[in-house]
């Protein structure tokens, strides 16, 4: 079981909530605790356009990486003309450093089950698909117990509540591999097809499963829904951020430790990394938030918030909620190339930028990194990585670019002692710290 | 009856469809229609207003309108698949941009499909495609030819003993093939692939023979050569070319073939230049070849003007005044070199063309006889001078060159010299001529060279070796070592063209362009003197610029069309061809030293017609399949990814490069060709991974037989766990390999020239006339299947609505016995309409009851099953029907 870090009494908690309990799957309990609270004021009060209208007031964002406004998405899904809809929730949590996903739908499946439902109803979708990690069988177990006991609670399934509002949810255990986590990937499995993504637009809300309207959100998204309905759109606002309000799980990894904790969306990252421990941040060199495709920060940058627009802004993203912490150990450039290995390795294959292209900046990387650069290396990893960004089809090769890129933007001196002088400042290395080495 | 059948049509209302049945809900009930019209929409592309359709792509609306954007994923078939990123286009008010196949058109929207920032990320997708590309285009020996013949094409004509066809092939680049047969030193034979198996080609003997043939059918039967090209409509345009050698006749064998007029002018009394006065006799015959050769020429309509030089009695201005739109200048170069020694003036120390000039005409040039020779140089000229000199009965014959000997242009040569009694000399260069009192040559000493750094063309530079004099006593030298053009004649009456550092006439490597308007430059005048087959291909490409010009093209525009259709050369991963059967190369027999070295007859005996078919036949035919159709190849060439420059220092070897070679060089993947399947050839190196194979075999054929396999960087667009295409559910339609843009798919090729049916075997299912994609197989009145046509009467459906649960067997049975069961229904059929395009003799039979035996492959199986009415299967019939 994942290390469910301590915050502070101060922080709000909407999604784990209930973590204390003993049993999260005890329906009563969770009745108890406020759950289905949510689910019912939707079905009974709210009705779909109000509850589209709730979610949209909330400022709730989606926690998959891209940050698109949930609202927004539900209506443009309920307002495609079409025979049927469908809600995807994805719990893939592709990210291997990341368990966020999966600890959620342990240690709270009913929230998100209820979202999802609540979804559904919203947008006119007759069925909701949990798409789970089939190697996350702990998750799954949990899923389907929730779902059976909301069953028969008359939570899920025909007339809900006696509201007349049926959904169908099942529970979708899905193999595959990285690129799962993109929204037509995850679609395309879910069809049984190769796991590669589509054009967009048509975004996945007009045209997805099928080819037809489907609204894929994170767990974490649909999590927050219940709460959202039970509570309302003011309560939810005031948390977190102005631009995202919210909290989101985040799984911190550090020299010290680590684990999965819940913060409000704006919360700078010094004090995030901080719940690894104090020493944490006094040993600090850099700061990987976002997952393998995600920006490496410099010590300095520790006290940006933990928000969508500000990590794009220093070139780093949300991601997969992932926060890797390196000390002064670590080495930017072998940091870099390793990440960027892992995502050529991971790509799906479709465009040329990505197989090809992530491929030849992982092989500069690893020129570099043993010693052996070309003396046009430098100006290369930039021109290709901007290409790549120019042309891309999904966010995968646009942001499997980041490692590099931000390494570049911030640990320049690295990169050009790697080049220019074969040495490796942290000695990380080999190759070039046996060159420099004998230089000596 | 017997008179003549009734059309089927006008008893089609026999048959009536039952009441609410299935198949008159099928008959009555229209499709869904369409809206009478899309609306349109205007978007601005490239700062042009075009209209198109609502819900078309921009891709769809720029084609439509005629705007190139490059793709290498699209399958127009089908919705845009976003794969190989070529389309990006820019729209405004876009950050990213996006690929044109997939975005559909808003109204109003503003799009550029050239802006640099979008022909970079084209380019630089390209060159990633390029840097895992482990394949090649062009064969090496194709590669290495000056003009890039089509070699493996004109020896597969060869071994199928076509020799118009390879001649025809040959001409397209080169228009005389039985000249280059006798004089080309083959550059191509030194890195055929076959040489890897056991020897190289003899790839210029073969089409020696080839053109030989086409001469010897010209001659004796009037039968015209073959053309390589359509012959364009008279332009009305005329072009004037100065000079009669290879590159003048071969810039105005292509523009007579583009439409102008031309007009050549030679100065000597006979045309030919260098071929005629510089070759000898027993290397090209005159009258038996050379004449015959520029007969195809004359043929086109060229008239040749001799007696007139330029400078003496023609300048630029008169060929202007008499009314020429374009003057080629390809005057070669008769310029000997001098050797920059003492005493070099002295009376015996004679020009080696001019000796040749003289020798060639027949005449035996002054006082030769018995004389000691020298000759000074290592190139064609000094070989020709030395066994020239033998011909006419020198004493002794000494040939020194300053270089080693493979370092010799004409080393294959050399061997044949020393047989024939030349003394040859190597790495040694005069240092002075030795004369006596009376300025006559008593001898001329020389320096010995040792090999010093590599030079631009790789070869190391001699340097001589001090204290290593020594003399040989002579009577008389000639000196080859190399000419320059003539170029006095630039000034009053003819100027404007300027000549360049190196004293050559100055005009551009591509457009050919003097610096006086009009005037182009090619040949040896231009790049000093080279071989024949260079001569050849620069008088080739300046017909493409002087009929771009003529037709008033842009001459700065006709660089990137010329690039397009000048094969380029690439380089290549070398493919171990070991499994071939060994087989060494046929060589060309010779007569013997004393028999040839005192007279002038050809002495190499060309092949056999068996010979040549034999050797022919050994090429391994390495070329990829796909060049001409290869997108790929197409846009790197456009986008400059692979382009070499036509200049010549990289036709001459150091500048090529593989085709995987640029900034993005790494690991890069070699596939194993798959050949197993009997009409699709699989060559995986080649894929690009656009997956247009497997969206047209899923969506459109519904075999499903390829996807992308495997992750990251080594996926690819392959077969199930990469098993035989005949394991697979593959109905060999060909469609993968029509849509594949570069030679990954390609059809087989196969020496199977007919299909026969073996009708004892046919089950008369139709279903090849169903599945073959180019309609080869067709339902009609002279086909064997002709009655199993789909477009017959309406019985299918009638059929059909009998039958709830169909099958295609049942479907197949039902059809082949539906006459009788149309009979038990009461359903009226009469025989006649079941034989649409019968013969009338043959419908007479059978009117008569006989059961066949018409022996021309009509009529069989329901035939007699009808007139009997007895019920039996049409199959059982088919056997004995064709006795």
């Amino acid at each position: 079981m994942t290390t469910i870090l301590r915050t502070p009494p101060t922080w709000p908690g909407i999604l784990l909530s209930r973590v204390e309990v003993a049993d999260p799957l005890d329906l009563e309990a969770a009745r108890d605790r406020g759950s289905f609270a949510g689910l019912r004021r939707a079905v009974h009060d709210l009705g779909a356009t109000g509850t589209i209208a709730t979610v949209a007031a909330s400022g709730l964002r989606g926690r998959g990486g891209a940050g698109f406004p949930t609202g927004a998405k539900w209506r443009s899904a309920a307002g495609t003309e079409a025979s049927r809809r469908y809600v995807v929730a994805n719990g893939y949590g592709a990210d291997p450093s990341s368990m966020t996903d999966r600890t959620l739908m342990e240690r709270n499946p009913y929230a998100v089950l209820e979202g999802a439902i609540a979804a559904a109803a919203a947008i006119g979708a007759s069925e909701a698909i949990i798409a789970v990690r089939s190697d996350a069988t702990d998750a799954i177990r949990a899923l389907e117990t929730a779902l059976t006991r909301m069953i028969a609670a008359n939570l899920a399934g025909d007339d809900i509540l006696g509201s007349g509002a049926s959904v169908e949810v099942s529970i979708r255990p899905v193999q595959g591999a990285y690129m799962l986590g993109e929204e037509t990937v995850l679609l395309k499995a879910l069809e049984g097809k190769r796991g590669q993504p589509e054009q967009r637009p048509p975004q996945p809300a007009q045209r997805g499963l099928f080819g037809h309207p489907t609204i894929v959100q994170n767990v974490q998204t649909l999590a927050a829904v219940p709460w959202i309905l039970a509570n309302g759109a003011e309560a939810f606002a005031a948390v977190g951020s102005k631009a995202s309000p919210g909290t989101m799980l985040i799984a911190l990894r550090a020299p010290g430790g680590g684990g999965v904790a819940e913060v409000p969306i704006g919360t700078p990252l010094r004090d995030i990394v901080g719940l690894a421990g104090k020493d944490t941040v006094k040993d600090l060199k850099a700061i990987l938030v976002g997952g393998p495709a995600g920006g490496i920060l410099p010590a300095e940058l520790a006290d940006t918030a933990y928000e969508f627009e500000a990590l794009r802004a220093v070139g780093a993203h949300i991601g997969s909620g992932s926060i890797v912490v390196a000390d002064k150990r670590a080495c930017i450039v072998d940091l870099a190339r390793l990440l960027t290995r892992f995502c050529a390795d991971e790509a799906c294959g479709k465009t040329i930028p990505c197989r090809i292209g992530l491929r030849r900046v992982s092989e500069i990387g690893d020129r570099v990194a043993t010693g052996v650069p070309r003396p046009t290396d430098g100006q290369l990893l930039a021109d290709l990585s901007s290409d790549i960004v120019g042309s891309a089809l999904c966010d995968h090769e646009r942001l499997a670019t980041l490692p590099f890129a931000s390494g570049m933007r911030y640990f320049r001196f690295e990169l050009d002692e790697h080049i220019l002088r074969s040495s490796c400042p942290a000695g990380v290395c080999r190759p070039i710290a046996v060159a420099a080495g004998a230089a000596h | 009856m017997t008179d003549t059948l009734p059309s089927i049509y006008a008893e089609t209302n026999a048959v009536t469809p039952l009441d609410d049945s299935v198949a008159e809900r099928l008959l009555t009930t229209q499709s869904p229609q369409r809206p009478q019209s899309t609306p349109r929409i205007r978007i601005e592309v490239d700062g042009r207003v075009v209209e198109g359709f609502e819900g078309q792509t921009i891709l769809e609306v720029c084609r439509d309108n005629g705007i190139e954007i490059p793709t290498l994923c699209y399958e127009p078939k089908l919705p845009g698949f976003g794969a190989c990123r070529m389309c990006v286009v820019e729209v405004e008010g876009e950050e990213h941009p996006p690929i044109s196949c997939s975005r559909t058109c808003e109204p109003e929207m503003v799009v550029k499909t050239q802006t640099a920032e979008v022909r970079r990320l084209r380019r630089t997708n390209l060159e990633l495609i390029f840097s895992d590309h482990n394949a090649y285009c062009l064969p090496p020996c194709q590669n290495k030819c000056p003009s890039h013949i089509d070699i493996p094409g004109f020896l597969k004509a060869n071994a199928e003993a076509n020799f118009t066809e390879s001649t025809r092939i040959f001409k397209r680049t080169i228009p005389f093939p039985s000249v280059l047969g006798r004089v080309c030193p083959a550059p191509c034979e030194e890195h055929c692939r076959r040489d890897e198996v056991d020897e190289a080609i003899a790839i210029r003997d073969s089409h020696r023979y080839a053109g030989d043939q086409v001469i010897k059918s010209m001659l004796d039967d009037g039968i015209d050569p073959p053309v390589p090209f359509d012959i364009q409509p008279r332009s009305g345009r005329r072009a004037a070319v100065i000079g009669s050698g290879p590159a003048g006749m071969a810039a105005a064998y292509y523009l007579l073939i583009a439409g102008h007029d031309v007009t050549v002018f030679e100065r000597d009394p006979a045309p030919g230049g260098m071929l005629r006065y510089g070759i000898p006799q027993y290397r090209l015959p005159k009258v038996e070849v050379l004449e015959a050769e520029y007969e195809s020429v004359i043929r086109l309509g060229g008239k040749i003007v001799c007696n007139a030089e330029l400078g003496k009695n023609l300048t630029l201005d008169d060929l202007q005044n008499q009314g020429f739109d374009a003057i080629v200048v390809a005057i070669g170069c008769y310029d000997t070199n001098k050797l920059g020694v003492p005493n070099e003036d002295a009376a015996e120390v004679l020009d080696g063309l001019e000796y040749l000039r003289t020798a060639t005409l027949g005449l035996p040039y002054p006082g030769h006889a018995g004389k000691r020779v020298v000759v000074v140089g290592g190139g064609f000229t000094s070989m020709d001078c030395s066994r020239t000199s033998i011909r006419q009965g020198a004493a002794e014959v000494t040939l020194v060159y300053r270089r080693d000997m493979k370092d010799m242009p004409a080393s294959n040569e050399v061997h044949e010299a020393i047989e024939e009694g030349v003394t040859a000399i190597f790495q040694a260069g005069p240092t002075r001529v030795i004369t006596d009192d009376k300025g006559k040559v008593t001898g001329i000493e020389f320096i010995r060279m040792k090999p010093g750094a590599p030079d631009a063309s790789g070869r190391r530079r001699p340097e001589p070796a001090s204290g290593t004099e020594f003399t040989i006593p002579c009577d008389r030298v000639l000196l080859a070592i190399g000419q320059g053009p003539d170029l006095s004649w630039i000034g009053p009456g003819s100027e404007g063209p300027q000549p360049t550092k190196q004293r050559r006439l100055k005009a551009d490597a591509v457009t050919f362009l003097t610096d006086r308007a009009g005037t182009f430059g090619t040949g040896d005048v231009r790049v000093g003197a080279a071989t024949v087959v260079q001569a050849i291909a620069e008088g080739r490409r300046s017909a493409y610029a002087v009929d771009a010009y003529l037709k008033g093209l842009d001459l700065g525009a006709i660089k990137t069309r010329q690039q397009l259709a000048e094969p380029q050369p690439e380089f290549l991963s070398i493919v171990p061809f070991t499994s071939e059967q060994k087989e060494p190369r046929y060589r060309l027999k010779a007569l013997e030293p004393e028999l040839r070295n005192h007279n002038y007859i050809e002495y190499e005996i060309p092949y056999s017609r068996e010979e040549v078919v034999a050797e022919s036949s050994r090429c391994l035919q390495c070329t990829c399949e796909a060049i001409g159709f290869c997108d790929l190849r197409r846009l790197g060439i456009e986008y400059g990814t692979t382009l070499q420059t036509l200049e010549p220092q990289n036709h001459q070897g150091a500048g090529f490069r593989s085709v995987t070679e640029n900034r993005f060089t790494g690991v890069n993947h070699d596939y194993i060709r798959d050949d197993s399947h009997a009409f699709i050839l699989r060559e995986p190196s080649r894929c690009i991974d656009c997956g247009r194979c497997a969206q047209v075999c899923s969506e459109v054929v519904g075999a499903a037989c390829y996807d992308f396999m495997r992750i990251g960087f080594d996926t690819l667009v392959t077969t199930p766990l990469d098993m035989s295409l005949n394991d697979t559910p593959c109905v060999s339609c060909g469609r993968c390999a029509e849509t594949c843009p570069t030679g990954a798919l390609m059809p087989k090729p196969r020496v199977l020239q007919k299909y026969e049916v073996d009708e004892s075997r046919c089950i008369l299912c139709g279903i090849c006339v169903d599945a073959c994609p180019y309609d080869a197989l067709r339902d009609g009145g002279d086909f064997e299947l002709s009655h199993t046509s789909r477009a017959e009467p309406m019985i299918d459906l009638i059929a059909l609505a009998a039958v709830d649960m169909e099958t295609e067997m049942t479907y197949i049975r039902r059809e082949r016995d539906w006459v009788e069961r149309a009979a038990a229904d009461g359903r009226s059929v009469t025989p006649t309409r079941l034989l649409p395009m019968l013969p009338a003799a043959v419908a007479a039979q059978i009117a008569k009851g006989e059961t066949g035996g018409n022996g021309n492959g009509h009529g069989n199986g329901h035939v007699p099953a009808l007139t009997a009415g007895n019920g039996q299967s049409g199959g059982d019939h088919a056997g004995h029907g064709h006795g």
